[in-house]
């Protein structure tokens, strides 16, 4: 199991957009993906659970993954979030 | 016997057995189920969710085509939060857990995320809410088309009595032929279930407010869709008064139709034509009955909005072109989207202080060329039988004309790329709505090929007055010298550059207005194919040249009032009984 601490740059936070983004690509691998964000817990797969968190920029949220392509889960997701989701500022 | 008093709007008279019609709010009880069906729970759920990803999925491709992805995202979210496995496995452990039907299940884990939501400081958790919401709605109703027999069918025809009823519903109800009327406690004259209800017959009777409260189902109704008034449980006395009405109104129908089939020529000998305004496609299948020799104007907004603005061109292809054949070999006559205005229109990209003088029809769609194109292109495809032409509404300046013209003109290089182009080019026009518009036209010779009157925005522009705000709707009148005058400049104008223009606004489709058109030397009128025996039975009694005569001495007044009453008194004095109705209308 492999952990990161994230820092959420983009303006919006994880709004509906940026959270369907992260469940697709957290959906591609087969780990375990958490994210996890003061006492709670989502699974990175459940666009649902992502929504639920209501991280906003500037917070830092913890990345959680546990499996056969953890390292790589983690760089991607790590990735998205550096990329600012791709969003335009 | 009780009598219950609304306004009517689709004339015709019924007596039948009474159906309410969902009267009552869905409710969701928490219902428990056995073990045993836990299994068919869980299978209505996965079926519910795959028709509704599949509904999704098709809008989402739409709204994709037209808008581009950023708009179809509203629609992506819920596709994804159904495929989101974690909030199904919600659902079904709330089925296996609780022993409770897919509907309740829902339900819960609904209030459970809105809950979490509204903790959330965040200004999104209402959209995000929305969001979840919508879905599980979704999910919910398809549950229920999944088990069809909670709406057991009653047999015989009926009459229908419900708060409302939307557009989808009523043409449902309506296309069995099971429908002898309608009794609403809303619903607005303009709606589409009036039109649907006009166009095949029905009587109908709107804004009763409270219809549903003193009628039962199984009541004895009368409905006399002409005074608007339904009689509930009618003494034998009150049923045979409405049987009689009902053969006196058989009669005139018949009398109609004979009317239908008369040429289209005054007494001596000038010709006229007479269209139908439409708006759903289907209504072509039977305007001719009326009478119409074409379609005049087929208002295409409701396929884009009833569509949630995501009908393809290909969809839009075969709509129009089935119209076009329907008609065929008349002409129909296809306005592009008139959006915009209206408050609620979510087409709008933000809110207006003044919607009517705002980004609208042709405005809105020069700002955003592409469903605008995309209409363009099935239009262009869908005239094989040569009959189609297509009308701009809401031009103000000739830049306007010039850019529409370029679309016209990028699209018809496509559709040639792609092989699709028809031989014939659709002919172009302009509504004339817009009082500046009238000014344009002795520059548009080689631009436009014929024009279209919008007489109640012309109106509405010209007098500066709304008519559906009861305050000032008396100055909203056709007989204002300023009116008149206007149209008599749109005749010349129009006449001097050798067009055609076409008369669409209600105007053509009230008598005495109508008659005063025809005297100005305007001869195609085009209006809902209700009023098209009406009109013919005024136009085929009197003399062009006496008429035109009349109306060349209105010009001495300069009230409307004065010059209403001096045209009726000139006709009646011609002819006495033009504008006694033998009808029940």
């Amino acid at each position: 199991m492999i952990e990161k601490t994230q820092v959420i740059h983009n303006k919006l936070g994880l709004h509906a957009r940026a959270a369907a983004k992260l469940s697709h690509l957290a959906n591609m691998f087969t780990s375990d993906i958490y994210l996890i964000y003061n006492e709670d817990k989502v699974n990175a797969k459940s666009l649902l659970g992502i929504l639920t968190l209501a991280a906003s920029v500037g917070n830092e949220i913890i990345l959680q993954a546990n499996g056969g392509d953890e390292q790589e889960a983690i760089a991607a997701i790590s990735d998205l979030f550096n990329r600012m989701f791709d969003e335009e500022s | 016997m009780i009598r219950i008093k609304g306004k009517a709007v689709s004339p015709g008279i019924a007596m039948g057995r009474a159906l309410l019609y969902n009267f009552e709010k869905e409710v969701i009880r928490a219902e428990n189920i056995g073990e045993k069906s836990v299994e068919k729970e869980i299978w209505r759920l996965e079926n519910a969710v795959k028709k509704s990803q599949a509904q999704l999925k098709k809008i989402n491709l739409g709204l994709q085509k037209i808008m581009g992805k950023d708009a179809a995202f509203i629609i992506e979210t819920q596709y994804l939060l159904l495929k989101d496995s974690h909030l199904l496995d919600e659902i079904r452990g709330t089925i296996q857990n609780k022993l409770v039907k897919a509907e309740w299940a829902i339900k819960e884990i609904e209030k459970k995320y809105l809950e979490i939501f509204h903790t959330i400081p965040d200004l999104s958790f209402k959209a995000k809410s929305n969001d979840i919401s919508d879905v599980l709605n979704r999910l919910i109703a398809n549950l229920k088309k999944s088990s069809p027999s909670t709406a057991a069918p009653q047999p015989g025809q009926v009459i229908l009595v419900a708060d409302d009823i939307t557009p989808s519903e009523a043409a449902t109800l309506m296309s069995n032929k099971r429908l002898l009327g309608l009794v609403l406690n809303k619903g607005g004259e303009t709606s589409h279930t009036v039109i649907l209800a006009r166009t095949l017959g029905i009587p109908t009777i709107l804004d009763t407010v409270n219809a549903t409260d003193s009628i039962f189902n199984g009541d004895t109704l009368a409905l006399d869709g002409v005074s608007g008034e339904v009689i509930v449980q009618p003494t034998p006395e009150a049923a045979a008064e409405i049987t009689a009405k009902i053969e006196k109104f058989r009669q005139y129908k018949e009398q109609l139709k004979k009317l239908s089939q008369l040429p289209e020529l005054t007494l001596d000998q000038h010709q006229f034509h007479l269209y139908a305004n439409i708006e759903l496609p289907f209504e072509s299948e039977i305007v001719q009955s009326y009478g119409a020799k074409g379609i005049g104007l087929f208002r295409t907004e409701f396929l884009y909005l009833d569509s949630k603005m995501s009908i393809s061109e290909e969809e839009q292809y075969l709509i129009y072109k089935k119209i076009a054949q329907n008609i065929f070999p008349h002409p129909l006559v296809i306005r592009t989207y008139d959006l915009g205005r209206d408050k609620s229109d979510p087409s709008m990209p933000r809110r207006e202080e003044n919607p009517s003088l705002g980004l609208m029809a042709v405005r809105l769609f020069l700002k955003d060329r592409e469903p605008f194109k995309i209409q363009i292109r099935a239009v262009m495809r869908a005239n094989a039988s040569g009959n189609i032409r297509i009308l701009f509404p809401m031009v103000t300046e000739i830049e306007e004309v010039r850019a529409i013209r370029e679309i016209m003109a990028e699209a018809k290089k496509e559709l040639q790329r792609a092989g699709t182009y028809p031989k014939k080019d659709v002919q172009a026009g302009i509504m004339l709505e817009i009082p500046a518009a009238v000014r344009l036209i002795r520059h548009l010779g080689s631009d436009i090929d014929f024009f279209s009157v919008g007489s109640n925005d012309l109106i509405q522009y010209l007098l500066a007055v709304d008519r559906n705000n009861s305050d000032v709707s008396y100055l909203f009148s056709p007989y204002h010298p300023a009116f008149i005058h206007i149209l008599k400049e749109i005749r010349a104008e129009v006449a001097r550059i050798g067009k055609e223009v076409t008369i669409c606004g209600e105007m053509a489709g009230q008598p005495v207005p109508a008659l005063m058109l025809l005297g100005m030397g305007f001869t195609n009128f085009s209006m809902n194919a209700m009023a098209i025996a009406k009109i013919k039975r005024v136009f085929t009694r009197i003399h062009y040249a006496r008429l035109r005569k009349i109306v060349s001495q209105l010009d001495r007044f300069g009230s409307r009032t004065e010059i209403e009453a001096f045209f009726k008194e000139s006709l009646l004095k011609l002819y006495p009984d033009l504008l006694d109705s033998q009808s029940p209308l």
